[in-house]
């Protein structure tokens, strides 16, 4: 236990920080930016686990997000079920979908399981927004405002960063899970090389599974914390196919295949969003002309992501200090 | 006998690549395979480790029937394969590479990286374990394709050209880690274009020809064969 807290005595830092940011922050927007950071940071967590790790792109994650959300609220509206119970029916849902389209697409080597969860993606949008009698549609989902910890609905925004702060760890885990087992190994072995993993012994098709099923099980989970967080969702803001590009799009600037690149890609994507959003009012699209501009520098320049870029700095530093070190001894034994 | 091939054939829609082969290895035996190129020795190998469904024929390994087996079930059953185009997991380090082979076998990351540390210390890639898959030299790569076969550790080892694209030097290295594999239990299939290779290092070496078997027999016997010289070097032009 004591050596992986010196090893990563910078993130016990952060989360020392994370924890007690509330109580020094207490503007709306800043709050509301950081819950949306920590949402983002689990769902593209989830993404990377499929996508970093197993190399199967998904550009319909809000699938699972969006089942997710509308999972939880129609128990709740309609049987008055605690949105507690609401995230086990969320997962289960969204674990559910997540086997429908693994099942023919993962047999398929190209890019047949990306097309798969775009065009999937965009049928349960349409769904959603056709079967009024359930969804009501374009209306969107209205959740009354009762606070109360079995609504999981909270007065207080620092509540909602809480939530989402344990929600994020708890996803953190699983992927550190990942990482270092058997599970990880064998999912960057897909990645790399799909007929070489199975002569070397993986399920292929078993382990994309598992690593659907951990993936859509999360970003479901995620949907709720959205829906009570919101308490408004409608099917062109839950199933929108640019929301299911910007979490891909989050992991890949962070770094695929890493444990904390979907954190440091929120990070960054997350309050530039936020802030480019609010400078601009008056030409509407700037926003999105920046946004353009960092995403293309950061993806030419770093094509692994910011994440392995990071892990050098230190080491290249230590590297330098050892030549000065070198360096110095033989001017002084001159 | 560790592995029976019984008339085996692949069909590629009107091309027979592989036409009734039949052969068996025993138990700790080295059989070499040759023929000229496109003979149809990487397909049996295919066949053989459940990459390709057989059109026809059997496949017995160990008393229990394999035939188009799928190759992650063949692999943990003992049978192990490199490939002569070699497959590293380019994006991730020699040492990740070697320890997804010993996840075949190990019930933990630990057991696994200890026990592909041991491989990559027999084929001498222990100092490059660092270094990512693709960054390293041909040379290197096959013998990465090797040491991740064995890291499943196979009872079988199918190993298609090692040595093809290698150094005279190189191949020197290679040789006695081959030597050594046979030593440690592992009974090994070769496919080699390199002769002497294959006639030192081989038991009994099965010649292959348009997709059939044209001879079998020990190293000497195949050197001095008729049906053999004629597959490389063509029939004797006559004269009139």
């Amino acid at each position: 236990m004591m050596h992986i807290i010196k090893k990563n005595k910078f993130l016990l830092l952060l989360g020392i920080v994370a924890l007690l940011l509330p109580l020094f922050v207490h503007s709306k927007f800043h709050l509301n930016t950081l819950i949306l950071l920590l949402l983002f940071a689990t769902i593209a967590g989830a993404w990377n686990i499929l996508g970093g790790y197993g190399g199967q792109l998904s550009l319909g994650h809000t699938i699972f997000f969006g089942l997710g959300a509308y999972t939880s609220s129609l128990l709740y509206l309609n049987y008055g079920t605690s949105p507690w119970i609401g995230l086990i029916a969320a997962a289960a849902i969204s674990i559910a979908a997540g086997i429908f389209i693994g099942w023919p697409t993962f047999r398929l080597k190209g890019p047949y399981f990306t097309l798969a969860t775009i065009a999937f993606a965009e049928v349960i949008r349409l769904l959603c927004l056709y079967w009024r009698d359930l969804t009501k549609g374009s209306m969107g989902i209205n959740i009354r405002f009762e606070p109360g910890l079995s609504n999981l609905i909270f007065r207080e925004y620092s509540s909602y960063y809480y939530f989402a702060l344990v929600l994020f760890l708890i996803s953190l885990a699983i992927v550190y899970w990942v990482d270092r087992t058997r599970v990880g190994y064998y999912l960057k072995a897909i990645r790399e090389d799909e007929d070489s993993a199975e002569t070397l012994g993986i399920n292929v098709t078993k382990y994309k599974m598992i690593a659907m099923v951990i993936s859509a099980g999360l970003t479901g989970v995620a949907g709720v914390l959205y829906a009570q967080f919101m308490l408004f969702f409608e099917p062109e803001s839950v199933f929108n196919l640019n929301f299911s590009i910007e979490i891909a799009l989050i992991a890949i600037v962070g770094g695929m295949g890493t444990v904390y690149g979907p954190l440091l890609g929120a990070a960054i994507i997350v309050p530039l969003n936020e802030i480019l959003r609010s400078s601009f009012p008056a030409l509407s699209g700037m926003n999105y002309f920046i946004y353009g501009i960092v995403l293309v520098l950061i993806v030419s320049f770093m094509p692994n992501g910011l994440m392995p870029v990071l892990k050098r700095i230190p080491k290249k530093f230590k590297s330098r200090k050892k030549v000065q070190v070198s360096g110095s001894r033989k001017k002084t034994a001159s | 006998m560790i592995i029976q091939v019984k008339e085996v054939a692949k069909q590629f829609g009107g091309l027979r690549a592989v036409n009734n082969v039949s052969f068996d290895v025993n138990s700790k035996e080295i059989l070499g395979i040759i023929g000229p190129n496109g003979a149809g020795k990487t397909t049996l190998f295919n066949l053989i480790s459940g990459s390709l469904p057989v059109t026809s024929g059997t496949v017995t390994f160990n008393g229990e029937d394999i035939t188009s087996q799928k190759p992650f079930v063949i692999c943990k059953k003992g049978i192990g394969r490199t490939y002569q185009v070699v497959k590293p997991f380019g994006g991730i380090t020699v040492l990740e590479n070697v320890m997804v082979g010993a996840f075949n076998k190990a019930s933990s990351t630990k057991e696994a990286r200890e026990y592909a540390l041991e491989i990559l210390k027999k084929v001498g890639l222990d100092k490059k374990k660092d270094q990512i898959g693709n960054s390293l030299t041909i040379a290197d790569k096959k013998r990465l394709e090797v040491a991740k076969a064995l890291a499943t550790q196979p009872k079988l080892l199918l190993l298609d050209e090692v040595m093809a694209g290698l150094n005279p030097s190189e191949v020197k290295e290679m040789l006695p880690i081959i030597r050594g594999l046979r030593e440690s239990g592992i009974t090994i299939i070769i496919i080699e274009h390199i002769m002497e290779v294959i006639m030192s290092v081989c038991d009994r070496i099965v010649v292959i020809h348009h997709g059939e078997k044209i001879a079998e027999g020990t190293p000497k016997e195949i050197a001095n064969n008729e049906e053999v010289i004629k597959a490389y070097f063509g029939e004797e032009v006559s004269h009139a």
